[in-house]
């Protein structure tokens, strides 16, 4: 559906997104995952064509498309993570989307379709202000109102961010549905990791601007100061040491890569190599993903919070529970520089 | 002290038995504001959109402009006016000199800069999420900007409200423009100043109690308009 190629962006002369090559497939589900201010919100708009890159081409379904052109204007859309309901009823909300594309035929039960989809009655909800909602029913309502149209893409930008528990299943299941429905591909940038490694079929991960697939990095911003045999090093809050080598021209973000790092029980890193290091951690969450053959298990690390998939048989021999502090093991060179 | 409370008698007066002069001046009033808010509300909202909603150099410098132009004196343009319009004016051989269109063109330049900049004000003051909701639904720019505008109706409404009460209370442009010619295009507030004048404190407040009573409407019914939409 999406090819990215090399596409930069800035705002205000500061790079905040640069992503080197990327796809989305059609009718796939695709995570977005990463801190505030990685630049998720940015990748949305441009996925949804309400900005141009900077530099970089992004193709959509192999063509190169105008942003706000009649060509994707009405196959993507985006639902952001604070909607903004114009003032007048749901009804007229939700409908709105139908009524500039002048498809007004059956309208009612399209309405009343979409709103069902979200778990809203139309009885109950057609006629009221958008004064007169909760939060997590303005965001239904939102949500009904990009669902009306079938999209071929839809965007959501941490669309359970804000809403309670019962919210975010109906959110989470009627944007399910658009895929199973109509085969909507869908993107969705939200910190719910339980949502994403369920449902997503590929989970792009995003720092300072930058793309990481396959693992959430742990990314360690300065001060480092200069340590023995030239490599660098960097105290966490709880007094541990990270050691890093010198990084190249330019470079300045540390990113642990979760894929190198090895978990084990305190005390029974013994047949440690030389130059590996360790770091203490606790464990905080151990979640079975989709596969059911690997366990994201996140560890806290003095301020960090280092988020791992594991072989389901490796935490089962190792007893791992969240509270249970562990040795991390990572070799030093292989820290990367960005 | 008298005066005051013959002025309230005579101003319901001067209704009831229906004084073919008051209301001469009456309509004078109507149609002169009706015509130049109707001009200015169709010129100014638009202008006051594109104010407010894109950014484009000399976007301040125009903004401090138009703000500078919401105290213009009501002399100062009906003196422009009409240099303007006099028979050896630029405009002179429009002949609007001394008619109603002519004290229109007046108002709507005194209304203009309040619709403009209460529109653009209202406008900037938008959710900046609008606009992303709004193309991420499928508008196009044209769209983008009558459902950004129906958004701020009330902010429009507002702006209507207070150029209204501007257009209708003027008296310099009025005097000017129209040159208060009984029957033609004595307004109101021109024929406060002549009574007033001729010592007639009464009938000049019965006047002003008049226009106070045109306003009342004017406000009840934009507030009935604000409620509906």
């Amino acid at each position: 559906m999406y090819q990215i190629h090399g596409i930069e962006h800035y705002y205000g002369g500061k790079q905040v997104l640069s992503i080197g090559q990327a796809s989305i497939m059609p009718a796939s589900i695709t995570g977005l995952i990463g801190p505030n201010g990685s630049g998720k919100s940015t990748l949305l708009k441009i996925l949804g064509f309400l900005e141009e890159p900077t530099s970089g081409a992004i193709l959509f379904k192999g063509r190169k498309v105008v942003p706000l052109s009649d060509e994707v204007r009405f196959r993507v859309t985006l639902l952001t993570q604070e909607p903004y309901l114009m003032r007048r009823s749901v009804f007229d909300n939700v409908a709105y989307g139908l009524k500039i594309r002048n498809d007004t035929g059956d309208m009612t039960r399209r309405v009343r379709g979409a709103l069902a989809q979200v778990g809203l009655d139309m009885e109950n909800f057609a006629g009221r202000k958008w004064s007169a909602l909760s939060g997590g029913e303005a965001q239904r309502v939102a949500l009904a109102a990009r669902l009306v149209l079938r999209p071929e893409v839809l965007l959501l930008d941490e669309p359970t961010a804000s809403v309670d528990f019962f919210s975010a299943r109906l959110i989470q299941k009627a944007s399910l549905k658009a895929r199973e429905e109509w085969g909507a591909t869908l993107v969705v940038a939200t910190h719910d990791w339980q949502w994403l490694y369920e449902t997503c079929d590929t989970v792009l991960h995003l720092m300072h601007g930058r793309l990481f697939q396959g693992g959430l990095g742990c990314a360690l911003e300065g001060p480092w100061l200069i340590g023995q045999k030239g490599l660098l090093q960097r105290q966490l809050e709880d007094g541990q040491v990270v050691v890093a080598r010198e990084p190249g021209e330019g470079k300045h973000l540390a990113v642990l890569d979760p894929s190198r790092l090895e978990v084990t029980l305190p005390g029974q890193n013994f047949l440690m190599k030389r130059n590996i290091k360790t770091l203490k951690g606790i464990i905080t969450r151990l979640f079975l993903e989709r596969s059911g053959s690997r366990v994201q298990t996140a560890i806290k690390v003095g301020e960090l919070l280092i988020t791992l998939h594991m072989e389901r048989e490796k935490v089962e021999a190792l007893k791992l529970y969240p509270g249970k502090e562990v040795d991390i093991l990572y070799d030093p060179l292989e820290i990367k520089w960005f | 002290m008298d005066f005051i409370q013959d002025g309230f008698i005579q101003a319901f007066a001067l209704l009831l038995n229906r004084d073919a002069a008051t209301y001469s001046a009456i309509s004078a009033t109507l149609r002169a504001s009706g015509l130049a808010m109707t001009a200015s509300l169709l010129l100014g909202i638009p202008l006051g959109y594109l104010l407010g909603y894109f950014d484009f150099r000399l976007k301040k410098q125009i903004r401090i402009i138009v703000d500078t132009l919401l105290a213009l004196p009501t002399v100062f343009i009906g003196l422009v006016i009409y240099a303007l319009l006099t028979r050896n004016g630029p405009l002179g051989e429009a002949g609007l000199l001394f008619t109603i269109p002519g004290i229109a063109i007046g108002q709507m330049i005194l209304s203009l800069p309040i619709i403009i900049a209460l529109t653009a004000t209202a406008v900037e003051a938008v959710d900046r999420n609008l606009c992303i909701t709004l193309m991420s639904l499928g508008a196009n720019r044209k769209q983008v900007a009558v459902t950004t505008l129906w958004e701020v109706r009330l902010g429009i409404v507002a702006a209507a409200v207070t150029a209204t009460g501007r257009v209708l209370t003027e008296v310099g442009i009025s005097l000017m423009v129209g040159g208060n010619i009984k029957w033609h295009t004595r307004t109101i507030t021109t024929a406060i100043a002549l009574e007033t004048s001729k010592g007639e404190f009464g009938m000049g407040i019965a006047l002003g109690l008049v226009l106070l009573l045109i306003a009342l409407t004017v406000n009840i019914s934009l507030a009935g308009l604000r409620r509906r939409i």
